[in-house]
């Protein structure tokens, strides 16, 4: 043999030792590949169509994804330059702004897509309840995502210390303090967030570590779980008519309504084809390329406009931190703005009744609203109730929000926002 | 002959070796708990020097950003009342006739720190007074006073 084809057959060969299957150029490849791999198998080999359509999920569920993934990369750039301790923090900002190149836009990227993410999650979790997805057998991953929207919030409060300007030393004055108003632990509470009594070089550093280790590091496990259970369950559709049980299902022999069970009905009864056992699987389409190349399209589009909106704005960076000298008005970050907005009737409602409440509401949904019906539509008439609490309560937020961020100058009086 | 214990020597260890696990974790998550609180604080002392009584010009307040503080020099006496605000920690601003004016959630405080308006739950902090060996104006955090309290020379 030629030497050349020779290198060419070893090439070929270190290459499928990578890639089992190579560039797939058939249906059969394709659901090979995406079987085969490591990254691709959190996809089925076939979809149902409905789960492609757009307008259902708006994308949302996965955009959050991505931006978690955004925030990862630039946030451990971020930490190449950043030093966890009071003065030296804000000087890394600076650095970071003047001095490091590119540091900027990093820097930018990651406050952009802390906050895009911020309100993706929240709009993924309206998306989801007005689409009555979180409903048998889907319960526990709603639960599951009211833990990462919490952290999502709560990683984002931590960031917010890090600069160490007088923004953040001010927002997370007046959040921890809201924490000392919960009943009975309040006092303790705030003891453990701040390393101290006073917000200083040990509430840096426990935020730091919350911020950058123990926090993602949390939601990446749940994310984890949250797709696996989206795997297992597939994505909501509207009821379709009951297949008839097969065999093993009624005999027991495994669990129905589990997406593996054709897999294994495969492996136990050879002779019968996949068809046969999911009648679903008929109208499903390959998920490379359908799949696949809308989701890329998806990232493509995002780091565009990301990386746009970061060339162009620039993150906030007001004066070293202060302690004794109070902004006028000092605002908490806008998400939490209109919690501040309750807190300043009452501390103890906004900063404690209301967000108990809320997020027990929130965890408690699919089990109070466990009627099976209205599920994979927007709206659904037969949810007509259930949709019109959590869109009341939903607009509610964003109204106090919205007035918090806008509608609230010195001495957080009332100002028009075009007054500025 | 079997002896009938209320249980099987099976079951008796399953329960004691349970009991032991779920006692060492309960105690390992109780001690790391402990942990995260800290004994020791690098924190600036809550008993402090703020100076010798004649720095303090009567009648008006005098301010101690670093501290936090007002320090007042009245004809019965000195006082000092703290400048954080006791609805969300913001420093509060001294207005001459009125009291103190938060600019976070709008709280106001007579001239005692008494809350007038707002959303501040509690009177602003009034703290002891005394006098160094040196003869300088110790104020003691820890040790709060109510506002009749007026501290002679
Ligand atoms: C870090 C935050 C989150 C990430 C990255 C994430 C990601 C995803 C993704 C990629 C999907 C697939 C469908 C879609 O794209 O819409 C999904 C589905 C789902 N998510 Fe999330 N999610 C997050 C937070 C949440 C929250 C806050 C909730 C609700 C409280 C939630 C509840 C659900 C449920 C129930 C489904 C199944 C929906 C269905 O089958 O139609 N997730 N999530
Ligand atoms: S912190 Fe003073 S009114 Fe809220």
């Amino acid at each position: 043999m030629p030497d050349a084809a020779r290198l060419r057959l070893w090439l070929r060969s270190v290459g499928r030792s990578v890639f089992r299957v190579g560039w797939p150029r058939t249906d059969k490849d394709r659901a090979a590949a995406m079987i085969s791999s490591f990254f691709l198998h959190i996809h089925s080999a076939k979809v149902q169509p409905h789960s492609l359509r757009p307008s259902y999920t708006l994308g949302l569920g996965l955009l959050s994804f991505y931006l978690f993934g955004v925030l990862i990369i630039t946030g451990i750039a971020l930490m190449l330059y950043y030093i966890p301790t009071p003065l030296a923090a804000y000087r890394s900002m600076k650095d970071l702004q003047f001095v490091v190149t590119f540091g900027m836009v990093l820097r930018n990227m990651h406050r952009w897509a802390a906050h895009v993410m911020v309100i993706a999650v929240f709009l993924h979790m309206c998306r989801v309840f007005f689409t009555g997805a979180y409903k048998i057998p889907r319960q526990f991953n709603w639960v599951v995502g009211v833990g990462l929207f919490l952290l999502t919030l709560f990683l984002s409060f931590t960031g917010y210390l890090l600069p160490w300007d007088q923004l953040s030393l001010w927002a997370i004055t007046v959040g921890t303090n809201m924490a000392s108003y919960a009943p009975w632990l309040g006092d303790y509470l705030k003891y453990l967030l701040l390393g101290g009594n006073v917000i200083g070089p040990a509430t840096l550093l426990r935020f730091y570590v919350l911020h950058c280790v123990i926090l993602p590091a949390i939601a990446v496990g749940l994310v984890g779980v949250h797709f696996f259970r989206v795997r297992k369950d597939g994505l909501s559709a509207p009821a379709r008519p009951e297949p008839a049980p097969v065999e093993e299902e009624r005999s027991g022999r495994f669990p129905a309504s589990t997406r593996s069970y054709g897999l294994m009905a495969l492996t136990d009864r050879p002779a019968l084809p996949v068809e046969e056992t999911d009648p679903e699987a008929e109208d499903e389409v390959m998920a490379w390329p359908h799949l696949l190349y809308r989701e890329l399209i998806v990232l493509l589009a995002l780091l565009v406009v990301l990386h746009v909106v970061s060339l162009l704005f620039d993150a906030p960076l007001e004066e070293l931190a202060d302690p004794t000298r109070t902004p006028n008005p000092a605002k908490a970050p806008w998400y939490f703005l209109g919690l501040q907005e309750l807190v300043h009737y009452s501390a103890f409602i906004g900063g404690v009744l209301v967000p108990t409440i809320v997020v027990l509401l929130l965890l408690l949904t699919p089990y109070l609203d466990s009627a099976p019906r209205g599920v994979g539509v927007w709206f659904a008439p037969e949810r007509r109730w259930a949709n019109w609490i959590f869109g009341v309560l939903a607009s509610v937020a964003i109204l106090l929000t919205l007035i918090g961020t806008y509608f609230r100058g010195t001495n957080w009086a009332w100002v028009w926002p075009w007054t500025g | 002959m079997r002896l009938t214990w209320p249980m099987t020597r099976r079951r008796f260890l399953f329960t004691t070796g349970t009991g032991a696990v779920v006692a060492g974790v309960l105690g390992f998550l109780g001690a790391t708990v402990r942990y995260l609180f800290p004994n020791v604080l690098y924190e600036p002392a809550s008993r402090f020097p703020a100076g010798h009584p004649g720095d303090f010009p009567a009648g008006e307040p005098s301010f101690l950003p670093d501290r936090r503080l007002f320090v007042f020099n009245s004809s019965a006496g000195f006082y000092a009342i703290s400048s954080v605000c006791t609805h969300l920690g913001c420093n509060v601003r001294f207005v001459a006739g009125e009291g103190f004016a938060c600019p976070c959630h709008g709280s106001r405080f007579d001239l005692n720190g008494q809350v007038v308006s707002g959303p501040a739950p509690r009177p602003l902090a009034w703290f002891g007074l005394s006098l160094s060996p040196r003869g300088e104006l110790v104020v003691d955090e820890r040790r709060t006073v109510d506002p009749d309290y007026r501290f002679k020379v």
